[in-house]
């Protein structure tokens, strides 16, 4: 068990490598750059932008940059945020919080309508509920999430007036109640397309599970389907379903910040984008990893859940 | 705001304009006073919560640091300058005793010699006493060569800055340098304390938690969100009136409308309400809507290096094909002014007897069959192997710029032009892309001036073209013996008057030379609660919250 | 790298008869086909039907609502035909899809074909790069990607290619690694092809389901991609329409002049939908496992 999760460690850090690697070319080798934001800025000239780049260090090579930024970022030293001068982990910790919110809730729904969705679909296969639900469930995942927002505020913002069209709280409100309303609708539009996939893997999974000997077994010993339903089917078809949690994260993360754009929500989605507009590499390269890193993370947490929960499968 | 101009009001335009004056104008002025010190009125209790908003994040807190036009948002409430411009572009003290001039002895006769009396008895946001040690620091830290400093020009001249005693400094300057004044008031004073002990001064305490000596303390700052400021009970001039003050960040310009339709938020800042939703703002109940002049200019500048506009027949059928009043009009729904040149039509220097455009595309086509340009197989004209043809950037997403494009791009194929679009993203297209000229033409929107202080040396001199071989903003790659001459002139010439006829006659030579097709010059569209009084147009100043000071809600 | 293994002659019926019979009875699938037909035939004649060139800008018309004035969909701030620009985004959206889609596929399976049939260190750094490609959130990667080229559809095609090969080649691969040891491979082998031969005449067109299903999808990704970074402004640039950059503004107008949004979100969704349905279709037709709906 130590010797795979080792193993899997030392996977994950040669992937950070390349994800570092793929991420830090892309940036530098572009066009343009952090201090291209100033050049509009009265009193600004290019000697001055060629001296402040060379106090940054950004007219040396690009490998030599890549090393330092690497060397620095294993010791937990991820640089500092070319805008406002801060760490990155710190920005990206002071955005965290907004992000987890918003992913988590959508998770949340997602799992529980998409898992119910999937396992009625299942026992009621062949159905009116299922084919519809089949159906639904590909348009779902044909809309365009940002669009889908849009559509979102023009009716229950712009023309109901019931949902505030954007940010995170009213400021001088800050009650549950306040963060409950602006999280309706960018959580319920980020879960759409969550709750199909879940449906349709929950779908497959129940009738996996179904037609297994232990649920013919327990039927044929004259437990009530309910009984069967909740007790054994339920629990075997979730085991597969924390391996898609796993994999799900870049998904949602990628989802979240498709969404977070449309709402003006503060979190890390915002920020990439904010600091993609603004050349400050060193936050988008933090965000890049610390997505990775979670991705990672999700998937490793995902495998050693599974082993936990399920004696047929194992690691070694 | 009030107080500002009643009283300044009893002073000339001229004796203001004069008050950085050397050339023998001694005697004419009266000293500056302006008498807004706290000794004169007791503050009432600063009450109420006002939410400023702006579509941009203030994120960089050292205000010696490059930052952007919504950082300063910030620097106002925190921060103080020596002085700063009015709405008039006259000059009012704020941490100096009084604005320098001849007449007060503040600037020697031949404009080498200054010095600076500050006021007593004011203190930074943590108790310590603010000194000309403070002032000193600030100035010479501006040219520290491991600082990255924001700017350069006009520092560079001053030398042997002397701390005469705790309220009172010296320096030389190397040159006469007309613009200095308007240099300094967008210059605010930080704490020299807050360095003590530091080594990187680029990575020093006030990036986080900024002290100053303005009307606000900085509180705590939400990310991506807003950042909380409170009074400051020991402010040293009227106000504040605010309990507090929250400037918010809404990146998205509709979902600010909606919130600021919604009274989320009580004062809608930077980039402002979009022209579109004007006439609907105009209607909401409770809320005061006005529009007012921004010194930023609209052009579509020309990088005159390319073949395709050595001509000036070309620039000048280009120009008159540009349909501007529909532009305006109907793009813009009629916000912005129609302009002819660079400078604000609020400024004293301002030219007003410029010819004035006229849309006909006869007349462009004339002019280019005259010249010789003949219409190709494609309909593009061409003319000794050069192709009427070339790209035009700006930002991508800029979506009212990108309609003003393509309505432009409509009208230029009329003429046998190809204009063809090339957008990019801010970060590509604001550096060496603009920077060293490698467009063919941009839409840009470009302050040229340093508050009210006419001089443009750095834009349309020809020594600052990088791609000419200089340092600056010349990126257009102006070149114009007569502009330079008169450049020169102007920022040698302490004489309001005479820099008036020189800056008029410059107007007048780049009207007539087209480097860049002039726009419009900008107006915003402003907003706040009814409630609120304050918020003032101040068009020698980048943002809104200038006199935040004196901001109150009723 | 255009090594066609989709269209290189294969010598088995790849696609039999069982697979195409069940593809057709799949309902879904036909209505698929039908919704991707006639929005492709829609994008290629409609424009001829039109009275409105898509560029046509008349500011007098601007904002006319849709089924006025002529306009079915309306007009848009400059007063141009919002039917018109919308089926020439189509050929334009689509166009990237099919061009995605092809070099997606076609990079993807030269990857997983080499992969899965080196296997060992070729295999593990090849899938590697796989893994770290997957584990960035694709629409972070395209943002860095777009935010820093010049926008042109070719671009935009080929950065949401770099995004979307990584699926196929982990299909192909698995398929490969399993059919290496088959009979036929070593018979292959035994008559001295080349390893190419044996890789792209021999394994690939026994992959070509999966792969075939794969592509499907990866068409309607890729339009929900270029949607996505259009929409942003990083995407294909004005005046030449994308469904993506006419969506790109239409929030500003969402109050005043909500057919901006409603119309090309609409196209996207019918598209990506027609897609997706085929897709499905396809994958239930190879699937020998699954006896269809």
């Amino acid at each position: 068990m130590l010797r795979y999760i080792l193993s899997r460690l030392g996977q994950s850090l040669i992937l950070l490598l390349i994800v570092s690697f793929i991420g830090f070319a892309v940036l530098t080798l572009a066009p343009g750059g952090p201090l291209s934001q100033f050049a509009l800025s009265p009193g600004m000239t290019q000697e001055q932008i060629d001296k402040i780049t060379e106090q940054m260090g950004l007219n040396r090579p690009l490998w030599v940059q890549y090393i330092d930024w690497f060397t620095h970022m294993i010791t937990g030293d991820w640089g500092t945020s070319y805008r406002d001068g801060q760490p990155v982990l710190h920005v990206i910790g002071s955005h965290l919080f907004a992000t987890l919110l918003l992913m988590g809730t959508a998770t949340t729904l997602s799992v529980s309508i998409g898992s119910s969705i999937g396992i009625l679909s299942a026992i009621r296969r062949g159905s009116l509920f299922d084919t519809t639900m089949t159906v639904a469930a590909m348009i779902a995942l044909s809309i365009p999430t940002f669009w889908f927002g849009l559509i979102a505020i023009y009716i229950f913002s712009l023309n109901l007036g019931w949902l505030p069209a954007g940010n995170m709280y009213n400021i001088g409100d800050q009650s549950v109640l306040d963060y409950l309303r602006h999280l309706i609708l960018p959580a319920s539009v980020l879960a759409l397309v969550d709750v199909a996939i879940w449906s349709r893997y929950m779908r497959t999974s129940t009738l996996n599970v179904i037609h297994q000997d232990f649920v013919r077994t327990a039927r044929a010993k004259g437990l009530s389907s309910r009984r069967v339903l909740l007790k054994h089917i339920v629990g075997n078809s979730l085991v597969p379903m924390i391996t898609l949690a796993g994999l799900q994260v870049p998904m949602v993360l990628g989802g979240a910040l498709v969404t977070e754009t449309v709402f003006t929500w503060p979190g890390m989605g915002r920020l990439f984008l904010d600091s993609l507009g603004y050349s400050d590499y060193p936050v988008v390269m933090g965000l890049l990893m610390a997505s990775a890193l979670l991705v990672l993370i999700g998937n490793l947490a995902a495998d050693l859940l599974i082993a936990q929960i399920d004696p047929r499968v194992r690691l070694d | 705001m009030t107080d500002t101009e009643k009283t300044t009001s009893h002073l000339t335009r001229r004796q203001a304009l004069m008050l950085m004056g050397a050339a023998g104008a001694t005697g004419l002025m009266g000293p500056m006073a302006i008498g807004r010190d706290r000794a004169f009125a007791a503050n009432a209790d600063p009450s109420g919560q006002l939410v400023l908003a702006f579509s941009q994040e203030p994120t960089v807190f050292n205000p010696l640091m490059p930052h952007i036009e919504v950082d300063e948002g910030v620097y106002y409430a925190v921060y103080d300058p020596l002085f700063d411009f009015d709405p008039s572009g006259e000059f009012f003290a704020i941490l100096a005793a009084d604005v320098p001039t001849v007449a007060n002895g503040g600037i020697s006769a031949d404009g080498l010699n200054w010095a600076l009396t500050l006021k007593e008895g004011v203190t930074w946001h943590d108790g310590t006493p603010f000194t000309a040690e403070d002032v000193k620091f600030s100035l010479e830290l501006t040219m520290d060569p491991e600082f990255r400093s924001f700017r350069s020009t006009g520092y560079k001249l001053m030398k042997n800055i002397t701390v005469v005693s705790d309220t009172e400094l010296t320096w030389e300057m190397a040159e006469p340098f007309a613009p200095m004044a308007a240099i300094l008031a967008s210059t605010y004073i930080i704490p020299k304390h807050v360095f003590d002990g530091v080594a990187d001064k680029n990575d020093s305490p006030l990036n986080t938690a900024p002290i100053g000596t303005g009307p606000f303390k900085f509180k705590n700052r939400m990310a991506g969100d807003h950042i909380e400021l409170e009074a400051n009970a020991d402010y040293h001039m009227d106000g504040p009136y605010l309990k507090t003050l929250i400037i918010k960040y809404v990146p998205d310009l509709n979902v600010m409308y909606t919130q600021f339709k919604s009274g989320d938020i009580d004062v809608i800042g930077l980039q402002y309400i979009t022209p579109d939703h004007l006439a609907e703002a105009e209607t909401l109940e409770g809320k005061v809507v006005k529009i007012s002049g921004q010194a930023t200019f609209e052009s579509i500048g020309l990088n005159t290096t390319r073949p395709q506009f050595q001509e000036l027949a070309v620039r000048q059928a280009l120009y008159a094909a540009i349909d501007k009043t529909s532009i305006i009009d109907a793009l813009y729904y009629g916000v912005p002014t129609p302009t002819e040149t660079y400078m604000p039509q609020q400024s004293y220097y301002y030219n007003p007897d410029l010819p004035k455009h006229e849309f006909n595309i006869d007349k462009a086509n004339a002019l280019l069959d005259e010249a010789g340009w003949v219409r190709g197989a494609d309909g593009i004209r061409e003319k000794d192997g050069v192709k009427l043809a070339f790209s035009n950037s700006t930002t991508a997403g800029n979506h009212l710029r990108e309609q003003a494009q393509q309505f432009i791009q409509q009208t230029f194929l009329e003429i046998g032009v190809a204009m063809e679009i090339k957008n990019l993203p801010p970060a590509v297209m604001w550096g060496d892309y603009w920077m060293n000229s490698e467009f063919d033409s941009v839409v840009v929107g470009l302050n040229t001036l340093a508050g009210a202080d006419p001089d443009t040396s750095d834009y349309f001199m020809s020594t600052a073209s990088p791609v000419l071989g200089g340092a600056g903003q010349n990126t257009f790659a102006y070149n114009s013996a007569k502009v330079d001459e008169l450049l020169t002139k102007g920022a040698l010439s302490f004489v309001p008057e005479d820099r008036k006829a020189i800056y008029q006659e410059m107007q007048a030579v780049i009207r007539d030379d087209l480097p860049f097709l002039p726009m419009f010059q900008y107006s915003v569209i402003k907003g706040w609660k009814d409630d609120v009084t304050g918020p003032a147009p101040n068009v020698n100043n980048r943002i809104d919250s200038w006199n935040v000071r004196d901001w109150k809600r009723s | 790298m255009t090594s066609a293994p989709l269209t290189s002659p294969a010598r088995r019926p790849v696609i039999q008869s069982r697979a195409l019979r069940r593809f057709l009875s799949h309902r879904l699938a036909l209505i698929g086909v039908i919704m991707v037909l006639s929005l492709t035939l829609a994008c290629f004649i409609g424009p001829h039907l039109l009275p409105y060139d898509e560029l046509h800008i008349d500011l007098r018309a601007r904002f006319a609502p849709p089924g006025t004035g002529g306009h079915i969909f309306g007009t848009d701030p400059l007063g141009r035909d919002i039917a018109a620009r919308l089926f020439h985004a189509g050929q334009i959206s689509m166009a990237v899809g099919f061009a995605v889609m092809i070099i997606a596929t076609a990079f993807g399976s030269v990857v997983g074909v080499i992969s899965g049939y080196y296997g060992g260190r070729v295999s593990a750094v090849l899938m590697r790069i796989v893994d770290a490609f997957l584990s960035f959130p694709s629409v972070f990667l395209l943002l860095a990607l777009a935010a820093f080229i010049q926008p042109s559809p070719v671009m935009i095609a080929l950065i949401i290619s770099a995004t979307s090969w990584m699926e196929v080649a982990r299909i192909v691969e698995a398929e490969v690694k399993s059919l290496r040891n088959q009979d036929f491979v070593q018979a292959a082998h035994m008559l001295g092809l080349s390893g190419r031969w044996i890789m792209f005449r021999e394994l690939l067109p026994n992959a070509i389901g999966p792969i075939i299903v794969a592509a499907s999808l990866t068409v309607a990704r890729a339009i929900l991609l270029e949607a996505y970074i259009s929409f942003l402004g990083y995407g294909i640039q004005p005046p030449l329409p994308s469904w993506g950059n006419m969506l790109n503004g239409a929030q500003q107008y969402l109050a005043s002049a909500p057919w901006l949004a409603i119309v090309p979100g609409v196209a996207i969704t019918i598209a990506v939908t027609g897609f997706n349905f085929i897709g499905d279709g396809l994958r239930d037709a190879f699937d020998s496992r699954s006896g269809g709906r």
